[in-house]
């Protein structure tokens, strides 16, 4: 046997070491199961979300106007809240159902809630579940809104500082918002109410600005 | 140390580019040395005549099959890490068809020009400028078939998955299948080895 096997010319002996691997791989099982790995309850607990698991509400808005796709947003929060208002092309699953959501490890995860602590409670399920790229909005849903959309500025700002402030209120317009001066922020806060659309409407895009915006595009994923 | 070391965080997305790099001139040289760079051996494979394309591609195909199967069985990769495609069927099945038009027109497919290329054939940088012509033209009719391009989208499915068989199984059939094609193969270039210019030179 032995003999008969070292005689074959090389293409019939791979032929059949892939026959003979492929057979043992009828039983060999699933590999999507042996890599399963048990959880380590103590490095979980020692684990906290560092800085650099979270993403600035200010990253973020440039990613959205920029059109980058290379992440998935995920809402936390209770389909009602979810109806009324969220951000653009987020996904909503509530923390309850986040242990079984169909989320692929291969993405980047970014989670968010109206503020950070139910978005790190689901960090750390999705962190025990072996997501590796798992990250949470800074200050959730009420820094999105203080940051991007209704940025506070001081009400006599310098020259320097007006420049910046364009760039700011392009942003918050394009969200449907706009900048909100330190003094009046409490009133003008109460008065407007957050846009119902995810997206901005068309007119309201900035056509002056020192920045080209480009609208989101539609969700594509890594790949070739 | 576990695979795929990326997504472990190994290292960043700049030192990733320098392995791609090193990885795409691997993949160049071994096409380069299995024939890949000549468009007569590539355009045989469509009169049945010169089968090396099958046998090369089904190979890589086994190999990495069963490499990546046992890896991740005894646990070294994580497949649940690894990027599936999406399978858009129907957009796909049409742009295949366009991407086997031009294989059988022009004697390559896009990496193999970019090979015959390397190793200074004109033709192969005809087939690299046809090739970029081709993605404008996608680009500026993008806008009309975005969204058949997007339809029929399956998710990311895999065999197992789509035909409900144990990832084994599917191993061993995919092995199966490609002995049988080789056996096949070498059948047929016997069969049609007249129509092979190279045996009537």
């Amino acid at each position: 046997m032995k003999k008969l096997f070292s005689e074959l010319d090389l293409k019939y002996k791979l032929a059949i070491i892939a026959v003979l691997l492929g057979v043992v791989a009828l039983f060999a099982g699933d590999p999507y199961n042996g890599t399963s790995v048990k959880v380590n309850v103590k490095d979980i607990a020692l684990s906290t979300v560092k800085e650099s698991d979270k993403i600035n509400p200010t990253d973020l808005a440039d990613w959205i106007i920029q059109g980058k796709a290379d992440y998935v947003l995920v809402d936390l929060r209770t389909p009602d809240k979810y109806a009324e208002y969220t951000l653009p092309e987020a996904e909503n699953i509530p923390l309850v159902e986040l242990p079984n959501s169909d989320l692929l490890r291969n993405q980047k995860i970014i989670l968010f809630s109206d503020d950070e602590v139910v978005a790190a409670q689901g960090w750390f399920i999705l962190k025990a579940k072996k997501y590796n790229s798992v990250y949470i909005l800074e200050g959730g849903l009420n820094g999105w809104k203080d940051k991007v959309v209704f940025p506070k500025v001081p009400a006599n700002p310098t020259k320097d500082e007006l420049a910046k402030f364009e760039k700011l209120r392009a942003v918050a317009q394009y969200f449907g918002g706009d900048l909100v001066t330190e003094t009046s922020s409490s009133e003008i806060r109460k008065e407007i109410k957050l846009p119902t659309s995810t997206v901005a409407p068309q007119s309201t895009q900035p056509t002056t600005g020192s920045r080209k915006f480009t609208a989101p595009k539609k969700k594509k994923r890594e790949g070739c | 140390m576990n695979a795929p070391f990326y997504k472990f965080g190994l290292f960043n997305t700049d030192v990733s580019l320098i392995f791609a790099f090193i990885i795409g001139i691997g993949f160049g040289f071994a096409l380069e040395r299995g024939g890949f760079g000549s468009a007569r051996i590539l355009a045989a494979q469509f009169y049945f005549s010169n089968m090396r394309v099958l046998k090369v591609m089904f190979t890589a195909i086994v190999t990495a099959m069963l490499g990546l199967y046992y890896l991740s069985v005894i646990g070294f990769v994580d497949l649940s890490l690894i990027y599936i495609s999406e399978t858009y069927i129907l957009p796909q099945v049409i742009g295949g068809l366009i991407l086997g038009i031009g294989f059988v027109i022009g004697g390559y497919c896009p990496g193999t020009s970019v090979v015959s290329f390397a190793t200074g054939k004109l033709d192969g940088l005809m087939y690299i400028l046809g090739v970029m012509f081709g993605i404008f033209i996608f680009g500026e009719i993008f806008p009309f078939i975005t969204d058949f391009y997007y339809s029929t989208n399956m998710g990311s499915v895999t065999l197992p998955q789509f035909f409900h068989l144990s990832y084994g199984m599917v191993v061993f059939l995919v092995v199966v299948m490609a002995v049988g094609a080789f056996a096949l193969a070498e059948w047929s270039e016997k069969k049609f080895a007249h129509r092979n210019p190279e045996n009537q030179l």
